[in-house]
């Protein structure tokens, strides 16, 4: 097991109000401590989802308050392609469906992007140059150049090198064309007419992939509606293209509940019941399940492993396939049009303001509105105090590989918690840890300076600018460690000190990992020895972060007259959270 | 200050390792070796005709010959032959068309790459492996020592396989002609040098 770099999680407050404390029975709630003296124990299942580094979280201005992606609502800005780049109009995701209609398409063996490329060789360009001009001519291919895949394999070529997506779908495996339900339609009218030019064979199941039958039943069904009950039907016709944002399908699925109109049209046609047949033949969708197995049991035993379709490259196909049997060999496989992606921005759960929006246009990857929590609440690194000094790493080499980082048990070590401020006013921060960890092995914590100042953030250059100061004050400190050997920190002070970060140093003791050592309960129990879970050798701090600072109060629209009384007026602001220090595994034995 | 001189960034080109012997190198004419390619060895190493070598790619015959076949083109940083301090026997046969990508290791021992084959960047292929023709091993595949790789094989994705049914060698056979039409007009090479070298 690799020891662990130290790391800090921050839990998002929107899993606070279903937060219950585990491992205590919760039956009496009269027992239980008020809720802010709950420590929050980063071990219980639940934290699992709560805890977040400071980077994934989003941070409300008006509720002044951290958003996590959990709690966060999403609204969908853009769709497009990842392959083109290509922005899909949402309109035509309901016709078309949540894949590209060009010419995106990722190999069906190795999901690579195929390009289209012509089976004809290029001209020479030792031939003259007039000669060189031709274009390369049809017939055309996907082929995918990871894999060497080639829809050759599959039997299907193209005609023309775009708009393959369209091509592809007139095409089934082998190059045969796929009927549409037009077609399907003239075909099956002149063969009762008895039409001398239809075609020789009739239509038979094998004509009928599913997308057509579907089309047919739907058909069907529709008219057979249409025929029995005119008014149902109108209903269920425009449950087709029901969304669930518009206002009248609402209202409609209302109705049908409370049984204001439907109930009237009910009660007129239970004088006469409607009669409603089924399908019955080829042209209205129906067909006869093919029960005989026997030529796809035949392909199976000639074929060899390599030629059937493995679990992932029948998941990575489009469901709607043009297929018969189900998918079994790599030559049903067919290439597969991209999935569209999303560019999507975020609001506030409470206050409905965006947080977070992009860029409509796909190739700009900038945001308009981005409040990331890191520009608004204290970045805390931790590092183990007796780092060994970083020295000045060449460029193009590596950094060295730091030492092991396993903590001995029942032997205090101490850690450097830097907090850096990022807004521009002078924070106070209040710490509190509990004195023991929760869990089985407890760990005992003692921050050395739970109350402290940080300046205010300035401008970056502020700092080479001081420089010389902020030498002379790191020299002081030096220099009062030189007096009485290495410095030492000491409770109550701070340990070092910048333009807008301080840093303090926490002190652990590392319980023992021994089962047989594990104190008995508070009622006397045996305690819990069973074997070690997964992590729990990792010694993680839940510490309780309060934050305080003076802000601008915000001047509200057309109060113009009371602003320059308020120009005087702060607002004092605070923001308080949990958080999870993870220090590192403490070693076994 | 003294701190920021000696962390500043230099960018200068690694010497070429050129130890151990140099090699009797047979190449043909028209074949184009860089100079600043490495042929170690004790046996012969023979390029035919209108192979490319690039700069920097390592030709070994410490255990046995090397034969690149024709109109082979072997790009830098590979290493072909390598022994890696193993007491094996034999060399390495590449025949027609064969390319080897960027940082591939082709081992020693009686290993053959077959005609049209394409073993791609950081491919490794272990000792005494028999690649057949027109396979492509595709970048950070791995084929085992000993291994006997058939025809229009494709080695994928951590080692899948599968049968390349292309059937586009003509073609490939016409674009390998016209990169190495262009590679030896870029690639400086200077025969006199090397063979003063060798002498």
């Amino acid at each position: 097991m690799a020891p662990l770099t130290p790391y800090t999680y921050i839990q998002c407050p929107c899993s606070d109000t279903s937060f219950s404390p585990s491992g205590a029975p919760t039956s009496d709630d009269k027992t239980e401590p008020e809720d802010d003296d709950r420590t929050f124990d980063p071990r219980a299942p639940r934290a699992n989802y709560s805890l977040y580094p400071l980077e994934y979280l989003l941070y409300c201005e008006d509720c002044h308050q951290i958003r996590c992606p959990r709690c966060v609502n999403e609204e969908i800005v853009t769709y497009y392609c990842p392959s083109c780049l290509f922005e899909v109009p949402s309109s035509n995701l309901k016709t078309e469906g949540n894949r590209c209609t060009r010419s995106c398409f990722q190999c069906p063996i190795c999901i690579g992007p195929l390009v289209v490329t012509s089976l004809e060789a290029p001209p020479e360009p030792t031939l003259l140059a007039a000669d060189n001009t031709a274009q390369p001519t049809g017939p055309y291919v996907l082929t995918c150049s990871y894999c060497n895949w080639s829809s050759t394999e599959i039997g299907i070529q193209f005609d023309k090198p775009n708009g393959i997506y369209q091509q592809l779908a007139k095409m089934s495996n082998g190059g045969k064309p796929r009927l549409t339900a037009k077609e399907f339609r003239e075909r099956s009218r002149k063969e009762k007419e008895g039409d001398p030019e239809s075609p020789s064979s009739p239509l038979t199941n094998s004509d009928v992939d599913a997308e057509l039958q579907f089309s047919q039943l739907k058909a069907f069904y529709q008219s057979q509606l249409n025929e029995t009950n005119p008014q149902a039907a109108a209903g269920l016709g425009s449950l087709a293209d029901l969304g669930i944002s518009s206002p009248g399908s609402l209202s409609r699925i209302m109705s049908m509940y409370t049984g204001a109109g439907h109930g009237a049209s009910h009660k007129q046609s239970r004088g006469r019941l409607p009669v409603m047949r089924e399908a019955r033949t080829l042209d209205e969708g129906f067909q006869e399940a093919d029960l005989d197995d026997s030529a796809l049991i035949e392909k199976l035993r000639a074929s060899a492993f390599e030629d059937t379709a493995s679990t992932d490259q029948r998941l990575a196909q489009q469901p709607s396939l043009p297929s018969h049997h189900p998918l079994l060999f790599v030559d049903d496989l067919r290439p597969i049009p991209y999935l569209l992606r999303t560019k999507r921005s975020k609001r506030c759960p409470v206050c409905r303001h965006i947080i977070s929006k992009p860029e409509s246009k796909i190739s700009n990857p900038r945001f308009r509105i981005r409040l990331i929590a890191g520009s608004y609440i204290p970045t805390i690194t931790v590092r183990p105090f007796h780092a060994p000094e970083s020295h000045n790493v060449p460029s193009g080499l590596r950094p060295p590989v730091p030492a092991e980082l396993w903590l001995a048990p029942h032997r205090a070590s101490q850690y450097v918690l830097t907090f850096q401020n990022p807004i521009f006013e002078p924070v106070k921060v209040t710490l509190a840890a509990p004195a023991a960890t929760p869990g089985r092995f407890a760990s005992t914590v003692t921050v050395l300076c739970p109350q402290f100042d940080i300046s205010a953030n300035t401008d970056m250059w502020d700092d080479a600018l001081k420089e010389e100061g902020e030498v002379q004050l790191q020299l002081q400190r030096r220099r009062a460690g030189e007096d009485g050997g290495p410095a030492q920190p000491e409770p109550g002070k701070i340990w070092e000190r910048g333009r807008n970060w301080v840093s303090i140093v926490v002190e652990v003791v590392p319980a023992s990992l021994r089962l047989d050592g594990l104190p008995p309960g508070p009622g006397g129990e045996e305690p819990d020895r069973s074997p070690l879970k997964e992590d729990e050798d990792v010694l993680e701090i839940p510490m309780f972060v309060r934050v305080e600072w003076e802000a601008d109060t915000r001047d509200d629209v057309g109060s113009s007259t009371t602003t320059r009384d308020n120009k005087e007026a702060r607002e004092k602001r605070e923001l308080a959270y949990w958080c999870v220090l993870g220090l590192g595994r403490i070693a076994r034995g | 200050m003294s701190s920021s001189s000696s962390s500043k960034r230099r960018s200068i080109l690694p010497p070429v390792s050129n130890s151990g012997p140099q090699a009797p190198v047979n190449a043909s004419s028209s074949a184009k070796v860089s100079d600043n390619s490495i042929l170690t060895g004790t046996h012969s190493i023979t390029i035919q005709s209108e192979s490319v070598v690039h700069p920097r790619a390592r030709l070994e015959s410490t255990s046995g010959s090397v034969l690149v076949g024709r109109r082979c083109i072997i790009h830098e940083r590979t290493h072909i032959g390598s022994t890696d301090g193993d007491e094996t026997s034999g060399g390495v046969v590449l025949g027609d068309y064969v390319t080897v990508e960027a940082g591939a290791v082709i081992k020693a021992g009686g290993t053959e790459i077959g005609g049209d084959t394409v073993v791609g960047v950081k491919a490794r292929i272990g000792n005494g492996a028999k690649v057949g023709k027109n396979c492509t091993i595709t970048p950070l595949s791995v084929v085992k020592p000993g291994e006997t790789i058939p025809d229009f094989t494709v080695i994928y994705s951590n080692g899948r396989r599968r049968t390349d049914k292309r059937g586009v060698t003509e073609l490939q056979h016409r674009v390998q002609a016209r990169h190495v039409e262009v590679l030896k007009r870029l690639i400086p090479n200077n025969p006199a040098k090397r063979q003063a070298a060798a002498g």
